[in-house]
């Protein structure tokens, strides 16, 4: 099993690539669709990015060589609580249209609805966590000690998520504008609204 | 508040990827996490007309 750390380092990074395309894809709605996301779909963004800062805090410490069983442990907990809070609300957001008839919150995509899709990703990261935490006397991640290829793939990775969340900041200076919280059905972008542009 | 919680998890991102502090990083992470749990029960105004 001595692949097996490498193989875990792989997987945080699956991780984080998984959530920023989740994330990307909930652009693409926002942005193509022209679907603007409610308070309750952001807060299931945070869950993903509160989740995902786990992994994130785990890759970082095993590329410096700092990684112990204490602090993987650490980043699991880390991923699991934002999993957990971002499942609180996918399953609020659900129950509010759970009725026949209801149509729904937004255009489902691929026959369910994003907070559908968002409660399924937060427990494939609970189970993932359950299964690799139940491993752990196997080994934990280890980065590739030289600079190379993969060191760059990883680093990639990391920038994508970076970038994702920046440019969530980004987004939500816009819907927000000058409120101090989203309007339950947003239409439009309160600060071009509000700076009359 | 929306605002707030993503500067907060944009700040954790950083602090992780720079390495800087791993006492800083769990406390803003903290802090976004009661903050995102706030703005939660702060949108939650009515119960569910279900029963179960």
């Amino acid at each position: 099993m001595k692949s097996f750390p490498r193989l875990l380092f792989w997987a945080m990074h699956l991780w984080v690539l998984a959530y920023s395309g989740v994330m990307l894809g909930a652009f693409t709605i926002q942005f193509v669709g022209g679907e603007f996301p409610c308070p309750l779909c952001m807060l299931q963004r945070y869950g993903m990015i509160l989740s995902t800062i786990g992994a994130l805090w785990i890759i970082m410490q095993a590329r410096r060589g700092e990684l112990t069983a204490v602090r993987y442990a650490q980043g699991l907990g880390m991923g699991v609580l934002g999993a957990a809070a971002g499942a609180l609300v996918s399953v609020r957001q659900i129950l509010l249209h759970i009725k026949p008839g209801d149509p729904g919150y937004g255009e489902p995509v691929l026959g369910m609805h994003l907070y559908t899709w968002a409660l399924i990703t937060f427990y494939v990261v609970i189970l993932f966590v359950a299964v690799v935490s139940m491993l752990a006397p196997v080994g934990i991640p280890e980065a590739p000690t030289r600079a190379g290829a993969q060191r760059t793939i990883s680093t990639l990775i990391v920038g994508l998520f970076a970038l994702v969340v920046a440019a969530n900041v980004i987004a939500i200076i816009f819907l927000e504008g000058f409120a101090w919280v989203l309007p339950d059905d947003p239409t439009g972008y309160n600060l071009l609204d509000q700076l009359g542009l | 508040m929306d605002i707030i919680i993503l500067a907060l998890l944009l700040t954790a991102v950083v602090l992780v990827v720079r390495g800087v502090s791993r006492t800083w990083v769990v406390v803003t992470w903290l802090l976004a996490l009661v903050l995102m749990l706030g703005l939660f029960r702060y949108h939650v105004t009515s119960p569910l007309d279900l029963s179960f």
